[in-house]
């Protein structure tokens, strides 16, 4: 079956280190250490994943065709590296959970109990 | 990084290249942390090391729980065994804990003693002491910081919904110091508070207002509304201040305390009856003390001794020979109890260690099935830390189950072991499932999990690959066999013991119940009336009250007769007065008169009692307030007193209230063991109700009916001939005579408990032990057949094996029976603890079940295929 066919509900919504790894990869393919200093660059430090819990997950992403070996690799890299890249489903997997994600968000900002500001206006104010 | 790498053995399952990877990463992330200095190394080092382990044990634990699934029999057999082992133990340990472990709910407790009264020469120990004594030892402030007496006066409280009988404390002067405790609102008593206050059953007018502080448990059924306090209660005919509440677990003398009063000794023991003061005869108080700081208990007891020699030479008439005992508040609490239950707890947890010892034999069992799998996956290369990893995630998850079934189990049990307790352990309100119960009971869990499986298992890894592999020969050698034989052995001793036990306590408890308690014990209705003391002043309107109140109840179809009397055969209720009695020209001298119980009763109570009368009469309306002083004795004072002759006609002189007087004795009736078939008659004296109108009486009546039936509507007809006075404690004789055999029957019920919980792990080990031996002998079983063994002589080996088990078990057990008979001996009632027929019973049911144990074993031994058992 084409991977486009293949649905995508039952892997939804993933665990949050999962989606900060797929996220990592989102860029590009990346080693194992790389990783872990994307997911602690894009939180601040405040996620981390460490290398037995994370390679474990690598290896079940790997094995849920979410992820692949990727052949293209920096020409001064060591070569005992394995890279992992994002395969098509593993894209539609992310995309779908941002998605659930921004719907939930949505629905927590139209809420104006909880007077949430946007994430414009938080940019600013950080700026 | 050395000891991250020597960790990296948790992830062996793993594939080698990960393993490389996930090192070099962890090593990276180290040189990182470096550059950020050595904080940063510690936490990132610590954060590797905990991934590895979560990491490492999760997957050793998914793969148990996996193994565990796959054969679920065993896991939920072991974790249910060990499980109500467990919660059996942590029953026990919340008991104690409440009962024994918890201090008592006062402040500074450990400076609490109790204060008695003993005459050696007497014979009469353990008195609490009279109020005459209690005044001077807080006057005489040697030994102790404050001191306090009390008494408890049932008293009639009345509400909007009518009357209810409650129990007051009337407490003298420092009760609340003594104690040290705050009240939940308002405040207690202070000095002046003491002063003038009325007690609860005088009904004299004038003085100060009469104040209360409420017990929590009134404070609740009165509606728990803060505001009570301030407001009045009406009690005993007249309306006394709430001036507080106490909290729930203050309970002096006991949860029944309904309110505590001021009792001002000095008002109460005023005019011309006391020109001493406070008496000293009367011992009827409970005091309490509190230490001088710093005082030990010895030094207390010296300087109490010399108060109370300087009494006894002050007042010989009523001191002579009276010394003081110092008892610690918390041991007085718990002096019966403590053995009891400490006992209780070691037998419980003698239990457990036998259901440990259980579930080890069924996990050797289960390891040797095992051998041929471990023997395989050590020779694929699997390493033997790895097989002990797994082994360990079993055991913990075995433990999470043992302890989730104890915790449940702990729980139900509870409340039947309150139920079934007797009532009177002390603090049995405050048993819980708290915190400490629910870490106990995870802690005896894990430990027990140890103990039955994961030790046992070692066996299984520390495997001969080589042997195993080759011919399934046994994997223990003799010697573990022999010491489970002997664990079986062990267990059956144990249980022909508790068998013996449960059968004579049963033996012993039908012998109770067959006791002729003197009396007709069926058809009796009992129910008590406490009238106002306001109301009914006066021996002809008391008199007057309870003549229509046994006429309202005579009036109901099924109703024979109804008389009342102060204290009840069998009941707890009532006060009883033991008091000095001779014949007319015989006192003796100083104050050694023998004594007897002295009991008001209406006319017809014998009859309606079922009592027959041995000579002479019943009371009658004659015997009125005015007529001549008259009493009815029963034989053991009849015996005593006149030593075979007919007393009827006789005088003897009495001194009970107003002084000695001589009492003419009109009827002799026989012997009734008053305080439960336990107990042995007592020298008795019946005087006229009308004579001596008490107030408080226990109303008996005989009815043609089930008396249950008839108790709505008895007290229904009491209430109508006046609604206000309070009708309570509706029973049945039969009832009442059951509760004096309320310890028997918990004796009775929690031994055959125990050893039923014997027999289940005597059979369970049977049954273990010899399904392991067959398996075991499967290829020695599979010879023999081959060789023309029927199946019937393979099966008979193997009970014979059983019966062997039983028979050396049985000899030890009643080894164990001849060491303990002499202890059984003060328990048991009517029963040698050499019964024969119990004996036999016991060895009857025992050799029964170990048969049926080895049914299934013995079955599968004759099943036995010689060619497929052979061929491997």
């Amino acid at each position: 079956m084409p991977d486009r066919l293949r649905g995508v509900d039952h892997l939804l919504p993933l665990k949050p280190k999962v989606l900060h790894i797929l996220l990592a990869l989102a860029d590009g393919p990346r080693h194992g250490y790389s990783i872990m200093q994307e997911v602690a660059a894009r939180t601040d430090g405040h996620v981390r994943v460490w290398p037995a819990a994370m390679y474990g997950s690598l290896r079940e992403l790997e094995e849920l065709d979410l992820i692949a070996e990727s052949e293209k690799r920096p020409s001064d890299d060591d070569e005992r590296r394995r890279y992992f890249a994002l395969t098509p489903l593993g894209k539609r997997v992310l995309s779908e959970e941002v998605r659930r994600l921004e719907a939930i968000v949505d629905h927590a900002r139209a809420s104006r109990a909880l007077r949430l500001r946007s994430g414009q206006a938080l940019r600013k104010e950080r700026a | 990084m050395k000891a991250y790498t020597r960790m990296l053995w948790l992830l062996r399952g793993r594939d080698p290249q990960e393993q490389r990877a996930i090192k070099e990463d962890a090593e990276l992330l180290l040189q990182d942390a470096r550059a950020r200095g050595r904080g940063a190394v510690a936490a990132t080092w610590l954060a590797l090391m905990w991934d590895l382990i979560i990491v490492g044990a999760g997957y050793d634990l998914a793969r148990a729980f996996r193994s565990l699934v796959r054969s679920p029999g065993f896991t939920l057999t072991v974790s249910l065994l060990l499980g109500l082992g467990v919660a059996a133990t942590t029953t026990l340990f919340a008991l104690i804990n409440a009962v024994i472990l918890k201090p008592l709910p006062y402040g500074d407790p450990e400076q609490l003693v109790m204060l008695w009264e003993s005459n050696v020469p007497q014979n009469r120990l353990r008195e609490g002491p009279a109020p005459g004594q209690v005044n001077d030892w807080a006057a005489s402030n040697d030994a102790f910081e404050s001191l306090t007496g009390w008494w408890t006066a049932q008293a009639t409280l009345r509400g909007r919904e009518g009357s209810a009988p409650v129990q007051g404390v009337q407490v003298t002067k420092g009760f609340f110091e003594v104690f040290r405790r705050a009240p939940l609102l308002g405040r207690t008593f202070s000095g002046d508070d003491y002063i003038g206050r009325p007690s609860i059953p005088s009904g004299r007018a004038g003085g100060a207002e009469p104040i209360l502080v409420l017990s929590h448990r009134l404070w609740q059924s009165l509606g728990a509304d803060p505001a009570l306090v301030g407001g009045t209660l009406f009690v005993e005919g007249r309306n006394w201040r709430v001036i507080g509440v106490m909290p729930a677990d203050f309970a002096v003398p006991d949860l029944n305390a309904a309110f505590w009063t001021p009792w001002d000794m000095r008002e109460s023991y005023n005019g011309p009856r006391f020109p001493d003061g406070p008496p000293r005869e009367a011992r009827f108080l409970r005091a309490v003390g509190r230490l001088k700081p710093g005082l030990t208990l010895e030094a207390a007891e010296d300087r109490m001794e010399v108060l109370a020699a300087r009494l006894a030479a002050d007042y010989p008439r009523t001191n002579a020979g009276w010394s003081v005992q110092l008892v610690p508040l918390r041991d007085e609490m718990i002096r019966s109890s403590r053995t009891e239950l400490l006992l209780v707890f070691g037998a419980v947890f003698c239990l457990l260690l036998l259901v440990c010892a259980n579930v080890a034999s069924l996990s050797v069992a289960r390891s040797a099935a095992r051998a041929r799998e471990m023997a395989i996956r050590l020779a694929l290369g699997a390493g033997r830390t790895r097989i002990v990893r797994e082994h360990l995630a079993e055991t913990a998850l075995c433990a999470v189950l043992t302890a989730v079934v104890a915790i449940v189990f702990t729980t139900v049990s509870m409340g039947a072991a309150i139920a079934f307790a007797p009532a009177d352990i002390p603090r049995l309100n405050e048993v819980e499932v708290n915190a400490s119960v629910v870490w106990f009971s995870i802690a005896i869990a894990v430990l027990a999990t140890i103990i039955g499986v994961f030790l046992p298992g070692l066996r299984g890894s520390a495997t001969a690959i080589a042997s195993t592999l080759k011919d399934g020969a046994p994997v223990s050698g003799q010697n573990a066999s022999r010491v489970r034989r002997a664990l079986v052995v062990a267990e059956i001793a144990v249980t022909v013991v508790l068998l013996v036990g449960a059968g004579l306590l049963a033996r012993s408890f039908a012998g109770l119940q067959r006791v002729d308690p003197g009396f007709d014990v069926q058809n009796l209705l009992v129910l008590r009336i406490a009238p106002d003391v306001t109301r009914y002043k006066g021996a002809p309107l008391v008199t007057d009250y309870f003549g229509r109140v046994f006429n309202s109840i005579g009036e109901l179809p099924g109703v024979a007769s109804a008389a009342a009397v102060t204290v009840l055969p069998m009941s707890t209720i009532g006060s009883d007065f033991y008091r000095p009695y001779w014949l007319e020209g015989a006192r003796p001298a100083g104050n050694a008169e023998a004594q007897a119980n002295v009991r008001m009763a209406t006319p017809g109570y014998f009859n309606t009692l079922g009592l027959p009368l041995v000579s002479g009469r019943e009371f009658s309306a004659q015997d009125a307030i005015d007529a001549p002083r008259v009493i009815i004795i029963n034989e053991s004072l009849a015996r005593i007193a006149w030593k075979g002759e007919d007393p009827v006609g006789r005088s003897l002189i009495l001194d009970y209230q107003g002084g000695a007087t001589a009492r003419q004795v009109v009827g002799v009736v026989r012997d009734a063991r008053y305080k439960g078939p336990r107990s042995d008659p007592s020298p008795e004296i019946f005087i006229p109700h009308a004579q001596n109108p008490y107030l408080v009486m226990n109303v008996l009546v005989r009815t043609t009916i089930d008396p249950a039936a008839l108790a709505q509507s008895a007290r229904a007809q009491a209430l109508k001939v006046d609604p206000d006075q309070p009708v309570h404690s509706v029973t049945t004789m039969e009832r009442l005579l059951a509760a004096t055999m309320q310890e028997d029957r918990f004796a009775m019920l929690f031994v055959a408990l125990f050893a039923a919980a014997g027999l289940l792990t005597a059979a369970t080990g049977v049954y273990a032990l010899l399904a392991y031996t067959v398996a075991q002998r499967r290829r020695e079983i599979a010879v023999r057949m081959a060789i023309g063994a029927s199946s019937s002589s393979v099966a008979r080996l193997i009970v014979m094996e059983s019966l062997t088990l039983a028979l050396v078990g049985c000899v030890l057990g009643a080894l164990g029976v001849a060491a303990v008979s002499q202890l059984a001996r003060s328990i048991l009632f009517g029963i040698a603890p050499q019964d024969p027929l119990t004996l036999v019973t016991t060895a009857a049911v025992l050799f029964t079940v170990v048969l049926a144990a080895s049914w299934l074993p013995a079955r599968r031994a004759a099943r036995i295929n010689p060619v497929a058992a052979m061929r491997l």
